[in-house]
Protein backbone atom coordinates (compact mmCIF):
# COMPACT_ATOMS: atom_id res chain seq x y z
CA UNK A 1 0.00 0.00 0.00
CA UNK A 2 2.69 2.44 1.01
CA UNK A 3 5.16 1.23 -1.61
CA UNK A 4 3.26 2.32 -4.76
CA UNK A 5 2.66 5.66 -3.14
CA UNK A 6 6.35 6.08 -2.41
CA UNK A 7 7.10 5.37 -6.07
CA UNK A 8 4.54 7.98 -7.10
CA UNK A 9 6.18 10.60 -4.86
CA UNK A 10 9.65 9.73 -6.13
CA UNK A 11 8.54 10.07 -9.75
CA UNK A 12 7.15 13.54 -9.07
CA UNK A 13 10.34 14.49 -7.22
CA UNK A 14 12.39 13.37 -10.22
CA UNK A 15 10.28 15.38 -12.68
CA UNK A 16 10.17 18.54 -10.58
CA UNK A 17 13.89 18.28 -9.76
CA UNK A 18 14.70 18.64 -13.45
CA UNK A 19 12.32 21.61 -13.70
CA UNK A 20 13.61 23.37 -10.60
CA UNK A 21 17.26 22.86 -11.54
CA UNK A 22 16.51 24.18 -15.04
CA UNK A 23 14.93 27.28 -13.48
CA UNK A 24 17.87 27.72 -11.12
CA UNK A 25 20.21 27.70 -14.11
CA UNK A 26 18.63 30.90 -15.44
CA UNK A 27 17.31 32.47 -12.24
CA UNK A 28 20.23 31.63 -9.98
CA UNK A 29 23.32 31.12 -12.07
CA UNK A 30 22.61 33.59 -14.87
CA UNK A 31 20.58 36.19 -13.00
CA UNK A 32 17.80 36.17 -15.59
CA UNK A 33 14.66 36.72 -13.55
CA UNK A 34 12.53 34.43 -15.58
CA UNK A 35 8.96 34.02 -14.32
CA UNK A 36 7.93 32.21 -17.50
CA UNK A 37 9.57 28.87 -16.83
CA UNK A 38 6.23 27.25 -16.04
CA UNK A 39 5.12 28.08 -19.59
CA UNK A 40 8.16 26.28 -21.03
CA UNK A 41 7.28 23.28 -18.87
CA UNK A 42 3.75 23.49 -20.31
CA UNK A 43 4.98 23.81 -23.89
CA UNK A 44 7.06 20.66 -23.39
CA UNK A 45 4.11 18.80 -21.89
CA UNK A 46 1.72 19.82 -24.67
CA UNK A 47 4.25 19.15 -27.45
CA UNK A 48 4.93 15.66 -26.19
CA UNK A 49 1.29 14.91 -25.46
CA UNK A 50 0.06 16.10 -28.87
CA UNK A 51 2.77 14.27 -30.79
CA UNK A 52 2.38 10.97 -28.98
CA UNK A 53 -1.42 10.96 -29.10
CA UNK A 54 -0.94 11.32 -32.87
CA UNK A 55 1.25 8.25 -33.05
CA UNK A 56 4.74 9.74 -32.82
CA UNK A 57 7.07 7.45 -30.80
CA UNK A 58 7.90 8.52 -27.24
CA UNK A 59 11.60 9.11 -27.80
CA UNK A 60 10.90 11.50 -30.67
CA UNK A 61 8.15 13.42 -28.83
CA UNK A 62 10.32 13.59 -25.73
CA UNK A 63 13.26 15.13 -27.56
CA UNK A 64 11.06 17.43 -29.64
CA UNK A 65 9.40 18.62 -26.41
CA UNK A 66 12.83 19.72 -25.21
CA UNK A 67 13.73 21.34 -28.52
CA UNK A 68 10.45 23.25 -28.93
CA UNK A 69 10.61 24.55 -25.36
CA UNK A 70 14.22 25.57 -25.90
CA UNK A 71 13.20 27.52 -29.00
CA UNK A 72 10.42 29.29 -27.09
CA UNK A 73 12.90 30.09 -24.30
CA UNK A 74 15.25 31.55 -26.87
CA UNK A 75 12.44 33.59 -28.43
CA UNK A 76 11.54 34.94 -25.00
CA UNK A 77 15.02 36.28 -24.23
CA UNK A 78 15.50 37.43 -27.80
CA UNK A 79 12.26 39.42 -27.78
CA UNK A 80 12.96 40.91 -24.35
CA UNK A 81 16.65 41.63 -24.78
CA UNK A 82 16.20 45.35 -24.21
CA UNK A 83 14.39 44.89 -20.89
CA UNK A 84 16.20 44.74 -17.60
CA UNK A 85 15.49 43.68 -14.02
CA UNK A 86 11.87 43.71 -13.02
CA UNK A 87 10.70 44.60 -16.52
CA UNK A 88 12.25 41.41 -17.84
CA UNK A 89 10.55 39.54 -14.99
CA UNK A 90 7.22 41.14 -15.91
CA UNK A 91 7.62 40.40 -19.60
CA UNK A 92 8.41 36.75 -18.83
CA UNK A 93 5.32 36.67 -16.63
CA UNK A 94 3.39 38.19 -19.54
CA UNK A 95 4.82 35.45 -21.76
CA UNK A 96 3.45 32.83 -19.33
CA UNK A 97 0.02 34.52 -19.50
CA UNK A 98 0.09 34.50 -23.31
CA UNK A 99 1.02 30.81 -23.47
CA UNK A 100 -1.68 30.01 -20.92
CA UNK A 101 -4.34 31.82 -22.93
CA UNK A 102 -3.19 30.14 -26.14
CA UNK A 103 -3.45 26.70 -24.50
CA UNK A 104 -6.91 27.71 -23.34
CA UNK A 105 -8.14 29.15 -26.62
CA UNK A 106 -6.53 27.24 -29.49
CA UNK A 107 -9.21 24.63 -29.01
CA UNK A 108 -8.64 22.91 -32.36
CA UNK A 109 -5.11 22.02 -31.28
CA UNK A 110 -5.05 21.95 -27.48
CA UNK A 111 -8.67 20.98 -26.77
CA UNK A 112 -9.03 24.17 -24.68
CA UNK A 113 -9.88 23.98 -20.98
CA UNK A 114 -10.75 20.28 -21.24
CA UNK A 115 -7.11 19.50 -21.85
CA UNK A 116 -5.59 16.40 -23.41
CA UNK A 117 -6.55 13.04 -22.02
CA UNK A 118 -5.26 9.48 -22.42
CA UNK A 119 -1.68 10.41 -23.18
CA UNK A 120 0.02 7.05 -23.84
CA UNK A 121 2.62 5.58 -21.52
CA UNK A 122 6.13 5.78 -22.99
CA UNK A 123 7.38 2.96 -25.22
CA UNK A 124 11.11 2.28 -25.27
CA UNK A 125 12.63 -0.33 -27.60
CA UNK A 126 9.23 -1.96 -28.06
CA UNK A 127 8.72 -2.15 -24.31
CA UNK A 128 5.71 -0.25 -22.93
CA UNK A 129 6.47 1.34 -19.58
CA UNK A 130 3.15 0.66 -17.93
CA UNK A 131 4.20 0.02 -14.39
CA UNK A 132 5.14 2.96 -12.22
CA UNK A 133 8.24 1.19 -10.99
CA UNK A 134 9.72 1.17 -14.49
CA UNK A 135 8.57 4.73 -15.03
CA UNK A 136 10.48 5.66 -11.90
CA UNK A 137 13.62 4.05 -13.32
CA UNK A 138 13.18 6.04 -16.55
CA UNK A 139 12.64 9.30 -14.63
CA UNK A 140 15.60 8.66 -12.35
CA UNK A 141 17.94 7.98 -15.28
CA UNK A 142 16.82 11.13 -17.12
CA UNK A 143 16.90 13.16 -13.91
CA UNK A 144 20.44 12.07 -13.02
CA UNK A 145 21.73 12.70 -16.54
CA UNK A 146 20.04 16.14 -16.66
CA UNK A 147 21.39 17.23 -13.31
CA UNK A 148 24.83 15.89 -14.19
CA UNK A 149 24.84 17.92 -17.41
CA UNK A 150 23.58 21.11 -15.74
CA UNK A 151 26.13 20.66 -12.96
CA UNK A 152 28.90 20.29 -15.56
CA UNK A 153 27.66 23.40 -17.33
CA UNK A 154 27.57 25.63 -14.26
CA UNK A 155 31.07 24.54 -13.25
CA UNK A 156 32.49 25.02 -16.75
CA UNK A 157 34.05 28.18 -18.12
CA UNK A 158 30.71 28.99 -19.68
CA UNK A 159 29.01 28.62 -16.28
CA UNK A 160 31.56 30.97 -14.73
CA UNK A 161 30.76 33.50 -17.43
CA UNK A 162 27.06 33.17 -16.63
CA UNK A 163 27.71 33.89 -12.95
CA UNK A 164 29.94 36.78 -13.87
CA UNK A 165 27.13 38.16 -16.01
CA UNK A 166 24.73 37.85 -13.08
CA UNK A 167 27.12 39.69 -10.74
CA UNK A 168 28.31 42.36 -13.12
CA UNK A 169 26.92 42.42 -16.62
CA UNK A 170 28.47 45.74 -17.54
CA UNK A 171 31.89 44.58 -16.38
CA UNK A 172 31.67 41.51 -18.54
CA UNK A 173 30.68 43.65 -21.52
CA UNK A 174 33.69 45.87 -20.92
CA UNK A 175 35.86 42.76 -21.16
CA UNK A 176 34.40 42.25 -24.62
CA UNK A 177 32.05 39.38 -23.88
CA UNK A 178 28.77 39.22 -25.76
CA UNK A 179 26.32 38.91 -22.86
CA UNK A 180 23.29 38.60 -25.14
CA UNK A 181 24.76 35.39 -26.56
CA UNK A 182 25.34 34.06 -23.05
CA UNK A 183 21.70 34.70 -22.21
CA UNK A 184 20.49 32.96 -25.39
CA UNK A 185 22.58 29.90 -24.62
CA UNK A 186 21.50 29.77 -20.97
CA UNK A 187 17.85 30.04 -21.94
CA UNK A 188 18.18 27.41 -24.69
CA UNK A 189 19.63 24.91 -22.23
CA UNK A 190 17.17 25.77 -19.49
CA UNK A 191 14.23 25.63 -21.90
CA UNK A 192 15.32 22.22 -23.14
CA UNK A 193 15.34 20.72 -19.66
CA UNK A 194 12.06 22.42 -18.72
CA UNK A 195 10.58 20.91 -21.89
CA UNK A 196 11.71 17.34 -21.23
CA UNK A 197 10.47 17.52 -17.64
CA UNK A 198 7.13 18.68 -19.04
CA UNK A 199 7.13 15.69 -21.39
CA UNK A 200 7.76 13.29 -18.50
CA UNK A 201 5.00 14.96 -16.52
CA UNK A 202 2.49 14.59 -19.38
CA UNK A 203 3.29 10.92 -19.95
CA UNK A 204 3.26 10.11 -16.26
CA UNK A 205 -0.01 11.82 -15.28
CA UNK A 206 -1.63 10.96 -18.62
CA UNK A 207 -3.74 14.12 -18.59
CA UNK A 208 -2.84 17.80 -18.94
CA UNK A 209 -4.87 21.02 -18.90
CA UNK A 210 -3.90 24.71 -19.15
CA UNK A 211 -4.32 25.37 -15.40
CA UNK A 212 -1.42 23.04 -14.64
CA UNK A 213 0.84 25.66 -16.22
CA UNK A 214 -0.42 28.88 -14.64
CA UNK A 215 0.19 31.16 -11.67
CA UNK A 216 -0.37 28.57 -8.95
CA UNK A 217 2.22 26.22 -10.40
CA UNK A 218 4.53 29.15 -11.03
CA UNK A 219 4.52 29.98 -7.33
CA UNK A 220 5.01 26.29 -6.58
CA UNK A 221 8.18 26.05 -8.63
CA UNK A 222 9.49 29.44 -7.50
CA UNK A 223 8.96 28.36 -3.90
CA UNK A 224 11.03 25.24 -4.54
CA UNK A 225 13.92 27.16 -6.10
CA UNK A 226 13.91 30.00 -3.57
CA UNK A 227 13.70 27.67 -0.55
CA UNK A 228 16.54 25.58 -1.96
CA UNK A 229 18.62 28.65 -2.53
CA UNK A 230 19.77 30.67 -5.49
CA UNK A 231 22.61 29.17 -7.51
CA UNK A 232 22.57 25.86 -5.68
CA UNK A 233 21.68 22.67 -7.54
CA UNK A 234 21.85 20.66 -4.34
CA UNK A 235 19.46 23.13 -2.71
CA UNK A 236 16.93 22.84 -5.55
CA UNK A 237 16.92 19.04 -5.40
CA UNK A 238 16.59 18.88 -1.61
CA UNK A 239 13.90 21.51 -1.63
CA UNK A 240 11.99 19.60 -4.33
CA UNK A 241 12.08 16.57 -2.01
CA UNK A 242 10.74 18.60 0.91
CA UNK A 243 8.00 20.44 -0.96
CA UNK A 244 6.70 17.45 -2.93
CA UNK A 245 6.74 15.32 0.23
CA UNK A 246 4.72 17.94 2.13
CA UNK A 247 2.38 18.40 -0.82
CA UNK A 248 1.74 14.70 -1.42
CA UNK A 249 1.41 13.58 2.20
CA UNK A 250 -1.12 16.35 2.81
CA UNK A 251 -3.54 14.20 0.78
CA UNK A 252 -3.86 11.92 3.79
CA UNK A 253 -5.16 14.67 6.03
CA UNK A 254 -8.76 14.01 7.05
CA UNK A 255 -10.21 16.98 5.17
CA UNK A 256 -12.06 17.20 1.85
CA UNK A 257 -9.95 18.11 -1.18
CA UNK A 258 -11.76 21.46 -1.48
CA UNK A 259 -10.00 22.39 1.78
CA UNK A 260 -6.68 20.59 1.32
CA UNK A 261 -6.04 22.06 -2.16
CA UNK A 262 -6.25 25.73 -1.15
CA UNK A 263 -4.60 24.98 2.22
CA UNK A 264 -1.59 23.59 0.41
CA UNK A 265 -1.33 26.77 -1.70
CA UNK A 266 -1.61 28.86 1.45
CA UNK A 267 1.27 26.93 3.01
CA UNK A 268 3.48 27.45 -0.07
CA UNK A 269 2.71 31.16 -0.22
CA UNK A 270 3.41 31.63 3.49
CA UNK A 271 6.67 29.65 3.33
CA UNK A 272 7.75 31.68 0.32
CA UNK A 273 6.96 34.98 2.06
CA UNK A 274 8.79 33.93 5.23
CA UNK A 275 11.86 32.87 3.24
CA UNK A 276 11.84 36.13 1.26
CA UNK A 277 11.59 38.26 4.39
CA UNK A 278 13.77 36.33 6.84
CA UNK A 279 16.09 33.98 4.96
CA UNK A 280 16.57 35.27 1.42
CA UNK A 281 19.38 32.82 0.74
CA UNK A 282 17.17 29.81 1.28
CA UNK A 283 18.68 26.58 2.54
CA UNK A 284 21.84 26.34 0.47
CA UNK A 285 21.93 29.57 -1.51
CA UNK A 286 25.28 31.12 -2.14
CA UNK A 287 24.00 34.59 -2.87
CA UNK A 288 20.95 36.64 -1.98
CA UNK A 289 18.25 36.67 -4.59
CA UNK A 290 18.58 40.09 -6.19
CA UNK B 1 -24.48 49.88 -35.86
CA UNK B 2 -26.51 49.35 -32.71
CA UNK B 3 -24.38 46.31 -31.89
CA UNK B 4 -21.26 48.43 -32.25
CA UNK B 5 -22.71 51.08 -29.92
CA UNK B 6 -23.61 48.45 -27.35
CA UNK B 7 -20.10 47.01 -27.53
CA UNK B 8 -18.60 50.46 -27.03
CA UNK B 9 -20.79 51.05 -23.97
CA UNK B 10 -19.79 47.67 -22.56
CA UNK B 11 -16.16 48.53 -23.24
CA UNK B 12 -16.48 51.80 -21.34
CA UNK B 13 -18.06 50.05 -18.36
CA UNK B 14 -15.31 47.41 -18.24
CA UNK B 15 -12.76 50.21 -18.74
CA UNK B 16 -14.13 52.13 -15.74
CA UNK B 17 -13.61 49.18 -13.44
CA UNK B 18 -10.13 48.50 -14.85
CA UNK B 19 -9.34 52.18 -14.39
CA UNK B 20 -10.24 52.10 -10.70
CA UNK B 21 -7.74 49.27 -10.30
CA UNK B 22 -5.05 50.69 -12.54
CA UNK B 23 -4.98 54.20 -11.12
CA UNK B 24 -4.36 52.75 -7.65
CA UNK B 25 -1.73 50.51 -9.16
CA UNK B 26 0.00 53.40 -10.86
CA UNK B 27 -0.27 55.64 -7.78
CA UNK B 28 1.44 53.00 -5.66
CA UNK B 29 4.05 52.32 -8.32
CA UNK B 30 4.91 56.00 -8.59
CA UNK B 31 5.48 56.59 -4.90
CA UNK B 32 7.12 53.22 -4.19
CA UNK B 33 8.66 52.13 -7.49
CA UNK B 34 7.58 48.51 -7.50
CA UNK B 35 4.72 46.47 -8.87
CA UNK B 36 2.11 45.87 -6.19
CA UNK B 37 0.64 42.74 -7.75
CA UNK B 38 -1.20 42.03 -4.49
CA UNK B 39 -3.38 45.04 -5.34
CA UNK B 40 -6.06 42.49 -6.23
CA UNK B 41 -6.24 41.55 -2.54
CA UNK B 42 -8.13 44.80 -1.89
CA UNK B 43 -10.58 43.90 -4.64
CA UNK B 44 -11.11 40.45 -3.11
CA UNK B 45 -11.42 41.68 0.46
CA UNK B 46 -14.00 44.33 -0.39
CA UNK B 47 -16.08 41.90 -2.46
CA UNK B 48 -16.12 39.22 0.22
CA UNK B 49 -16.76 41.63 3.12
CA UNK B 50 -19.71 43.04 1.20
CA UNK B 51 -21.00 39.52 0.54
CA UNK B 52 -20.53 38.47 4.17
CA UNK B 53 -22.10 41.52 5.78
CA UNK B 54 -24.87 42.28 3.32
CA UNK B 55 -25.81 38.91 1.82
CA UNK B 56 -24.98 36.45 4.60
CA UNK B 57 -25.60 38.56 7.72
CA UNK B 58 -28.29 40.87 6.29
CA UNK B 59 -26.74 44.10 7.49
CA UNK B 60 -27.78 47.40 5.94
CA UNK B 61 -26.29 47.73 2.44
CA UNK B 62 -24.54 51.05 3.05
CA UNK B 63 -23.05 49.84 6.32
CA UNK B 64 -21.71 46.76 4.48
CA UNK B 65 -20.43 48.95 1.67
CA UNK B 66 -18.53 51.33 3.94
CA UNK B 67 -17.11 48.46 6.00
CA UNK B 68 -15.82 46.72 2.90
CA UNK B 69 -14.06 49.89 1.75
CA UNK B 70 -12.50 50.42 5.18
CA UNK B 71 -11.25 46.83 5.31
CA UNK B 72 -9.87 46.89 1.79
CA UNK B 73 -8.01 50.17 2.42
CA UNK B 74 -6.52 48.75 5.60
CA UNK B 75 -5.47 45.49 4.03
CA UNK B 76 -3.40 47.35 1.43
CA UNK B 77 -1.78 49.41 4.17
CA UNK B 78 -1.06 46.29 6.27
CA UNK B 79 0.48 44.45 3.33
CA UNK B 80 2.81 47.39 2.86
CA UNK B 81 3.79 47.52 6.52
CA UNK B 82 4.05 43.77 7.19
CA UNK B 83 5.54 42.47 3.95
CA UNK B 84 6.93 45.20 1.70
CA UNK B 85 8.50 47.46 4.30
CA UNK B 86 10.69 44.73 5.89
CA UNK B 87 11.74 43.69 2.39
CA UNK B 88 12.58 47.27 1.44
CA UNK B 89 14.47 47.72 4.69
CA UNK B 90 16.76 44.87 3.81
CA UNK B 91 17.20 46.42 0.35
CA UNK B 92 15.45 43.64 -1.54
CA UNK B 93 15.17 44.24 -5.25
CA UNK B 94 11.94 44.96 -7.11
CA UNK B 95 11.79 41.41 -8.37
CA UNK B 96 11.69 40.08 -4.81
CA UNK B 97 8.85 42.47 -4.05
CA UNK B 98 7.12 41.29 -7.22
CA UNK B 99 7.44 37.60 -6.24
CA UNK B 100 6.27 38.41 -2.71
CA UNK B 101 3.27 40.28 -4.05
CA UNK B 102 2.26 37.46 -6.41
CA UNK B 103 2.42 34.99 -3.54
CA UNK B 104 0.34 37.34 -1.37
CA UNK B 105 -2.30 37.47 -4.08
CA UNK B 106 -2.44 33.69 -4.29
CA UNK B 107 -2.41 33.45 -0.50
CA UNK B 108 -5.58 35.52 -0.22
CA UNK B 109 -7.22 33.89 -3.22
CA UNK B 110 -6.78 30.48 -1.64
CA UNK B 111 -7.69 31.68 1.83
CA UNK B 112 -11.02 32.99 0.56
CA UNK B 113 -11.54 29.91 -1.56
CA UNK B 114 -11.00 27.73 1.53
CA UNK B 115 -13.44 29.74 3.63
CA UNK B 116 -16.17 30.45 1.08
CA UNK B 117 -15.67 27.76 -1.56
CA UNK B 118 -14.70 28.19 -5.20
CA UNK B 119 -18.22 28.80 -6.53
CA UNK B 120 -19.51 32.24 -7.52
CA UNK B 121 -21.49 34.26 -5.00
CA UNK B 122 -24.34 36.56 -5.93
CA UNK B 123 -24.55 39.69 -3.79
CA UNK B 124 -28.30 39.87 -4.48
CA UNK B 125 -28.65 43.66 -4.25
CA UNK B 126 -31.53 43.92 -6.69
CA UNK B 127 -32.33 47.63 -6.28
CA UNK B 128 -29.92 48.53 -9.05
CA UNK B 129 -30.66 45.87 -11.65
CA UNK B 130 -33.22 47.94 -13.57
CA UNK B 131 -32.27 48.20 -17.23
CA UNK B 132 -32.76 51.24 -19.44
CA UNK B 133 -33.01 51.26 -23.19
CA UNK B 134 -31.39 54.34 -24.67
CA UNK B 135 -31.84 54.14 -28.43
CA UNK B 136 -30.78 50.58 -29.15
CA UNK B 137 -28.35 50.39 -26.27
CA UNK B 138 -29.30 48.60 -23.07
CA UNK B 139 -27.65 49.80 -19.89
CA UNK B 140 -28.49 48.92 -16.28
CA UNK B 141 -28.70 51.34 -13.41
CA UNK B 142 -25.68 49.66 -11.87
CA UNK B 143 -23.65 50.26 -15.02
CA UNK B 144 -24.60 53.94 -15.00
CA UNK B 145 -23.47 54.08 -11.38
CA UNK B 146 -20.14 52.49 -12.36
CA UNK B 147 -19.57 55.12 -15.06
CA UNK B 148 -20.52 58.06 -12.83
CA UNK B 149 -18.69 56.95 -9.68
CA UNK B 150 -15.48 56.25 -11.56
CA UNK B 151 -15.51 59.67 -13.21
CA UNK B 152 -16.22 61.41 -9.87
CA UNK B 153 -13.33 59.50 -8.29
CA UNK B 154 -10.91 60.31 -11.09
CA UNK B 155 -11.72 64.02 -10.83
CA UNK B 156 -11.36 63.92 -7.02
CA UNK B 157 -8.06 62.10 -7.31
CA UNK B 158 -6.84 64.69 -9.80
CA UNK B 159 -7.88 67.54 -7.49
CA UNK B 160 -6.30 65.80 -4.50
CA UNK B 161 -2.98 65.28 -6.30
CA UNK B 162 -2.83 68.81 -7.66
CA UNK B 163 -4.52 71.03 -5.09
CA UNK B 164 -3.84 69.60 -1.63
CA UNK B 165 -0.56 69.63 0.27
CA UNK B 166 -0.63 65.86 0.81
CA UNK B 167 -1.21 65.26 -2.86
CA UNK B 168 1.62 67.58 -3.80
CA UNK B 169 3.89 65.72 -1.38
CA UNK B 170 2.98 62.51 -3.10
CA UNK B 171 3.82 63.93 -6.47
CA UNK B 172 7.10 65.25 -5.13
CA UNK B 173 8.06 61.81 -3.83
CA UNK B 174 7.18 60.20 -7.12
CA UNK B 175 9.24 62.79 -9.01
CA UNK B 176 12.32 62.49 -6.85
CA UNK B 177 12.37 60.65 -3.56
CA UNK B 178 15.71 61.97 -2.33
CA UNK B 179 14.96 65.56 -3.15
CA UNK B 180 11.57 65.23 -1.47
CA UNK B 181 13.18 63.91 1.71
CA UNK B 182 15.68 66.78 1.69
CA UNK B 183 12.87 69.32 1.76
CA UNK B 184 11.38 67.45 4.72
CA UNK B 185 8.71 65.25 3.19
CA UNK B 186 8.35 61.99 5.09
CA UNK B 187 8.39 59.45 2.27
CA UNK B 188 7.23 56.60 4.48
CA UNK B 189 4.07 58.54 5.34
CA UNK B 190 3.57 59.19 1.64
CA UNK B 191 3.92 55.46 0.96
CA UNK B 192 1.38 54.68 3.68
CA UNK B 193 -1.01 57.17 2.15
CA UNK B 194 -0.54 55.84 -1.38
CA UNK B 195 -1.37 52.33 -0.19
CA UNK B 196 -4.46 53.62 1.62
CA UNK B 197 -5.77 55.56 -1.35
CA UNK B 198 -4.79 52.98 -3.94
CA UNK B 199 -6.39 50.15 -1.96
CA UNK B 200 -9.49 52.24 -1.33
CA UNK B 201 -9.90 52.67 -5.10
CA UNK B 202 -9.26 48.93 -5.54
CA UNK B 203 -11.94 48.30 -2.92
CA UNK B 204 -14.42 50.39 -4.88
CA UNK B 205 -13.59 48.38 -7.99
CA UNK B 206 -14.21 45.23 -5.94
CA UNK B 207 -17.63 46.43 -4.79
CA UNK B 208 -18.66 47.52 -8.28
CA UNK B 209 -17.56 44.30 -9.98
CA UNK B 210 -19.25 42.24 -7.27
CA UNK B 211 -22.51 44.04 -7.92
CA UNK B 212 -22.11 43.94 -11.69
CA UNK B 213 -21.06 40.30 -11.94
CA UNK B 214 -20.46 38.04 -8.94
CA UNK B 215 -17.95 37.47 -6.17
CA UNK B 216 -15.35 34.81 -6.96
CA UNK B 217 -11.93 34.00 -5.49
CA UNK B 218 -10.37 34.58 -8.91
CA UNK B 219 -11.59 38.14 -9.46
CA UNK B 220 -8.63 39.60 -7.58
CA UNK B 221 -6.07 37.98 -9.84
CA UNK B 222 -8.06 38.79 -12.95
CA UNK B 223 -8.50 42.48 -12.09
CA UNK B 224 -4.87 42.78 -11.03
CA UNK B 225 -3.79 41.54 -14.43
CA UNK B 226 -6.28 43.80 -16.21
CA UNK B 227 -5.31 46.83 -14.14
CA UNK B 228 -1.65 46.10 -14.64
CA UNK B 229 -2.11 45.68 -18.40
CA UNK B 230 -3.98 49.00 -18.50
CA UNK B 231 -1.16 50.75 -16.68
CA UNK B 232 1.41 49.31 -19.07
CA UNK B 233 -0.67 50.36 -22.09
CA UNK B 234 -1.22 53.90 -20.84
CA UNK B 235 2.11 54.29 -19.08
CA UNK B 236 2.63 53.29 -15.47
CA UNK B 237 4.37 56.56 -14.61
CA UNK B 238 1.23 58.51 -15.29
CA UNK B 239 -2.03 58.05 -13.37
CA UNK B 240 -4.14 59.73 -16.09
CA UNK B 241 -2.27 57.59 -18.64
CA UNK B 242 -3.23 54.46 -16.74
CA UNK B 243 -6.86 55.55 -16.70
CA UNK B 244 -6.83 56.12 -20.46
CA UNK B 245 -5.07 52.78 -20.91
CA UNK B 246 -7.90 51.11 -18.99
CA UNK B 247 -10.54 52.46 -21.34
CA UNK B 248 -8.43 51.40 -24.31
CA UNK B 249 -8.19 47.90 -22.87
CA UNK B 250 -11.92 47.73 -22.08
CA UNK B 251 -12.78 48.82 -25.62
CA UNK B 252 -10.18 46.54 -27.23
CA UNK B 253 -11.49 43.50 -25.37
CA UNK B 254 -15.10 44.18 -26.20
CA UNK B 255 -14.47 45.16 -29.82
CA UNK B 256 -12.14 42.18 -30.20
CA UNK B 257 -14.81 39.64 -29.39
CA UNK B 258 -16.96 41.02 -32.18
CA UNK B 259 -14.50 39.22 -34.44
CA UNK B 260 -13.07 36.49 -32.18
CA UNK B 261 -14.74 33.83 -30.03
CA UNK B 262 -15.65 35.25 -26.60
CA UNK B 263 -13.09 33.02 -24.90
CA UNK B 264 -10.42 35.26 -26.37
CA UNK B 265 -11.41 38.23 -24.20
CA UNK B 266 -8.67 37.59 -21.66
CA UNK B 267 -6.23 36.50 -24.34
CA UNK B 268 -6.55 39.95 -25.93
CA UNK B 269 -5.33 41.64 -22.77
CA UNK B 270 -2.52 39.12 -22.25
CA UNK B 271 -1.26 39.65 -25.78
CA UNK B 272 -1.55 43.45 -25.46
CA UNK B 273 0.37 43.28 -22.16
CA UNK B 274 3.18 41.26 -23.69
CA UNK B 275 3.39 43.38 -26.84
CA UNK B 276 3.47 46.64 -24.90
CA UNK B 277 6.15 45.34 -22.53
CA UNK B 278 8.27 44.38 -25.51
CA UNK B 279 7.67 47.28 -27.85
CA UNK B 280 6.55 50.23 -25.75
CA UNK B 281 7.31 49.54 -22.09
CA UNK B 282 6.79 53.23 -21.22
CA UNK B 283 3.24 53.09 -22.49
CA UNK B 284 1.37 55.47 -24.76
CA UNK B 285 1.02 58.50 -22.53
CA UNK B 286 3.97 58.79 -20.19
CA UNK B 287 6.27 61.43 -21.46
CA UNK B 288 9.86 61.64 -20.42
CA UNK B 289 10.89 58.87 -18.09
CA UNK B 290 12.54 55.69 -19.26
CA UNK B 291 11.84 52.30 -17.80
CA UNK B 292 15.40 51.05 -17.63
Amino acid sequence: MIFPYLIHILILIGIYSILSVSLNLVLGYSGLLNLGQIALFGIGAYTSALLSTNGVPFVVSFILAGIISAIFGLLLVFATKKLKGDYFALASLGFAFVIYSLLLNLKEITNGPLGITSIPKPTLFGFIIKENFYFLLLVLIICIISIYIINKIVNSGFGKLLSAMRDNELGLKVLGKNTSKLKYKAMLISGFFAGISGSLYAHYIGYIEPNTFYLTELIFILTIVIIGGIASIKGSVISTFLIIAISETSRFLPFPSSIVGPARQIVYSVILLIILIFKPRGLYGRIDLE
Amino acid sequence: MSLLLQVIVNGLIAGSIYALVSCGFSLIYNTNRFMHFAHGVSVLVSGYILFTLFTLLNFNFYFALISSLVYSSFIGFLIFRIVYLPLQNRKASNVILLIASISLLLLFQNLLQMIYGANVKDIGFTDIKIGYEIGDVIITQNQIIILIISIILFVSLFLFMNKTKLGKNMRAVSENKELASIVGINSKKVSDLSFFIGSFLGGIAGVLISLEQNVTPYMGTMLTIKGFTSSIIGGIFSVPGSILGSYILGLAENLGILYLPSGYKDAISFVLLFLFLLLKPNGLFSSKRRVN
